[in-house]
């Protein structure tokens, strides 16, 4: 199987801070991939690393086949991101942003499409209002879709649900997996278990910066076994120790 | 309630110190200092030359100024968090939730802000001229007056500017009608009694003749400003949405022959929107200048030949290049950590509109030359004005990436922004005294000013983009 995401012993400090310690992660095509841990445990440190929005204190990465370190914003042109926080311009409409989008990443025909996206999530009244305006649960909205607009190879999203009603989340998952169906991968971090148990053919977990387990989900449904107890009792585990 | 304005200063202190550590911020206002105990042995020497009492009307027009230059509250209305640190959620923004008004939490913020930079810039500068004054012959008693009246200066340019704001903001007809009545009322006395207006500004009235009463005017005047600022201000209610027109698609058409158009397109519509474009020109830009050029002509006498004009050129080319600072305010980097932009193509684009703006500083220059009979200079004035401007971006760009407002704070930064554009002042403005012809010579700025971009470019691009 094709790999899109590799990592060979990926760390990060800040100072004296050890965000991210020796992770290595293959992420294989039309994979929904979660990267699980608690709050503060370096998954969006990864996701930044991956995207070439921080640099990397040791290891590598590749995404896409390309070298984050050595091509950071090739990464981004290849890849739809949707960041911890939702921060689009706030001086810009929804339309004009996704417009904006548009032009750095050059999609053509963006009118249908955003007009597309604007039903699809349910926000064609929110077009012509001020980003800084919109609701977290709306601006999340033009999130998503700025990410997903030019159909990228692969998504990176950090907390994907967060901010979203049930309904949007119903919405959402049951995209997310159509997306991948299509032959496209997904990337998320998530600290919502039932969430990645439920959508996630693949997971990774992490605490404290340290990769304490990667797999399939299926490999735990195989032993009847549920994925938020067996992250509880490894990270559990991890604490103790 | 003293308790929500210690800790706004406080963490006003952490944003500053944690983005170049305590040590440099600490030492920034001691490097104020160390200028002006070091510029005021200088005083005797320019006495031999300017009277005593036009020295004391630039530097009060100079503190006028810098009031002026941060006094612009209004503004920024309830953007204020959003727009000086992009997402981060500060006290003046997490403190809604608190059983407080919105004017009471702004007129903390705008407390703070005042006590800050009275400590950071007003009283290092007048307590170098304090310490210095025994050296020089002047009594301990009036360098202490000097600096009361110093920061009664600054204070009236802070007040009088945050008042004008507020207005402009609830309305700008109102503005006008006040600005018109001034300068009617100004015109008005100075044809009546003959009297020259600036000898009437209340810090000079108590520099010549200390009084009680002028003194207690004084303060009055300015809490009256402060206190009508703040009832003006008027808060958007929460949860209010603007609308507007797609505007994005016909504008980055407008801009198809730039670098960059989709993010010039974006500033420029970011400037506009804010309500920045106007309110800075006006509050920021040219009112300081406008008094800048007023206290200027009074040295007019001891000037060369059209000297006036290239001091006033070579000054707005250096209020001219904080207008980097009106484009880099509005946004961090994060809105594009997830779109395939580098720092480097940021900081051309932000550089690109700051090129657009410099119509502004541009034209101010041509009127003054149009204005004071100098139109024969006008060309080498605007060329020597926009030069020293744009290298003044370029160095701003390389010490400061997309954080000019931040960093500036940083002594380092601030020792080398200032050694660097003082070097090229005296040098051009000495050119220009010598022949107006010769300010053309300021092209040559144009080298440096792409290498420090070039720099800046390469710099920028390797340092992990923060988050303000």
């Amino acid at each position: 199987m094709e790999v899109v995401l590799e990592t060979k012993d990926l760390t990060k400090n800040y100072g004296e801070v050890i965000a991210v310690s020796k992770v290595s992660l293959r992420v294989e095509k039309s994979a929904l991939f979660g990267l699980l841990g608690p709050n503060g445990s370096g998954k969006t440190t990864m996701i930044k690393m991956l995207t070439g929005q921080t640099s990397l204190t040791g290891g590598s990465a590749t995404v896409l086949g390309i070298d984050v370190t050595r091509d950071p914003i090739g990464v981004r042109r290849q890849v739809g991101i949707i960041p911890e926080q939702e921060t689009p311009p706030s001086f810009l409409t929804a339309i004009e942003y996704l417009k904006f989008v548009a032009a750095v990443r050059n999609i053509p025909d963006i009118e249908t499409k955003a007009d597309w996206w604007f039903d699809f999530l349910d926000f064609a009244d929110k077009k012509n209002v001020l980003c800084k305006d919109l609701s977290r649960g709306t601006r999340q909205k033009l999130m998503f879709t700025q990410a997903f607009i030019h159909e990228p190879a692969l998504a990176l999203i950090d907390e994907p649900l967060i901010n979203f009603d049930p309904i949007m989340q119903d919405v959402v998952k049951d995209y997310l997996s159509g997306y991948v169906r299509k032959g496209r991968t997904i990337f998320i971090s998530t600290h919502i278990l039932e969430v990645a148990e439920e959508i996630c053919s693949g997971f990774a977990i992490l605490h404290k910066g340290k990769l304490l387990h990667t797999g399939p989900v299926a490999e735990l449904t195989g032993r009847n076994e549920h994925l938020p107890s067996f992250f509880l009792s490894l990270v559990r585990k991890d604490r103790n120790v | 309630m003293f308790e929500l304005f210690t800790n706004m200063v406080k963490e006003e202190w952490r944003v500053h110190s944690t983005m170049f550590g305590s040590l440099s911020f600490a030492l920034f206002p001691v490097m104020i200092f160390a200028i002006a105990f070091m510029g005021s042995f200088l005083i005797p020497l320019i006495q031999s030359t300017l009277p005593a009492g036009n020295l004391t009307l630039i530097v009060h027009g100079t503190y006028l100024m810098l009031g002026i230059m941060v006094g612009g509250f209004g503004l920024l209305g309830n953007e204020v968090m959003n727009r000086r640190f992009g997402q981060a959620s500060l006290l003046a923004y997490s403190s809604r939730s608190l059983p407080l008004s919105e004017k009471f939490i702004f007129a903390n913020f705008v407390i703070k802000d005042t006590v800050y930079y009275f400590f950071l810039w007003v009283l290092p500068f007048g307590l170098g001229y304090v310490l210095a004054s025994p050296y020089i012959g002047v009594p301990p008693g009036d360098a202490l007056l000097l600096l009361l009246t110093l920061t009664l200066s600054f204070l009236f340019g802070l007040c009088g500017v945050f008042f004008l704001s507020a207005v402009y903001i609830r309305s700008r007809p109102a503005l006008l009608l006040i600005l018109v009545a001034l300068c009617a009322g100004v015109a008005g006395l100075v044809l009546m009694t003959g009297v020259n207006p600036v000898l009437l500004f209340p810090p000079l009235l108590l520099t010549s003749a200390f009084s009680w009463a002028n003194f207690l005017i004084s303060c009055g005047v300015l809490a009256l400003l402060f206190g009508i600022a703040i009832l003006l201000f008027n808060p958007e209610p929460v949860g209010s949405e603007k609308r507007f027109k797609d505007s994005f698609a016909p504008l980055m058409r407008r801009f198809s022959f730039l670098p960059n158009p989709p993010l010039a397109t974006k500033d420029s519509l970011d400037l506009y929107r804010s309500g920045s474009l106007v309110g800075q020109t006006i509050f920021s830009f040219l009112l300081p200048l406008a008094v800048i050029w007023f206290f200027l002509s009074l040295l007019g006498p001891f000037l060369p030949p059209h000297g006036l004009l290239f001091l006033v050129a070579v000054t707005t080319g250096v209020i001219g290049s904080t207008m980097y600072t009106w484009v880099t305010m509005f946004d961090s980097f994060g809105p594009y950590g997830c779109l395939p932009v580098a720092v480097s193509t940021l900081i051309a684009s932000k550089l690109t509109t700051f090129a657009i703006l410099q119509v502004i500083p541009a034209a101010f220059i041509a009127v003054v030359a149009l204005l004071s009979g100098e139109a024969a200079c006008l060309f080498p004035a605007v060329v020597l004005g926009i030069c020293i401007s744009f290298y003044a971006a370029g160095i701003m760009a390389w010490l400061c990436g997309l954080s000019p407002n931040v960093l500036v704070y940083d002594v380092k930064v601030l020792f080398v922004f200032l050694i660097l554009v003082g070097i090229v002042l005296a040098i051009f403005t000495a050119i220009a005294f010598a022949n107006p012809y010769f300010a053309f010579s300021a092209v040559i700025l144009v080298i440096p000013t792409w290498l420090m971009i070039r720099r800046a470019k390469v710099r920028w691009d390797s340092v992990d983009p923060g988050g303000f």
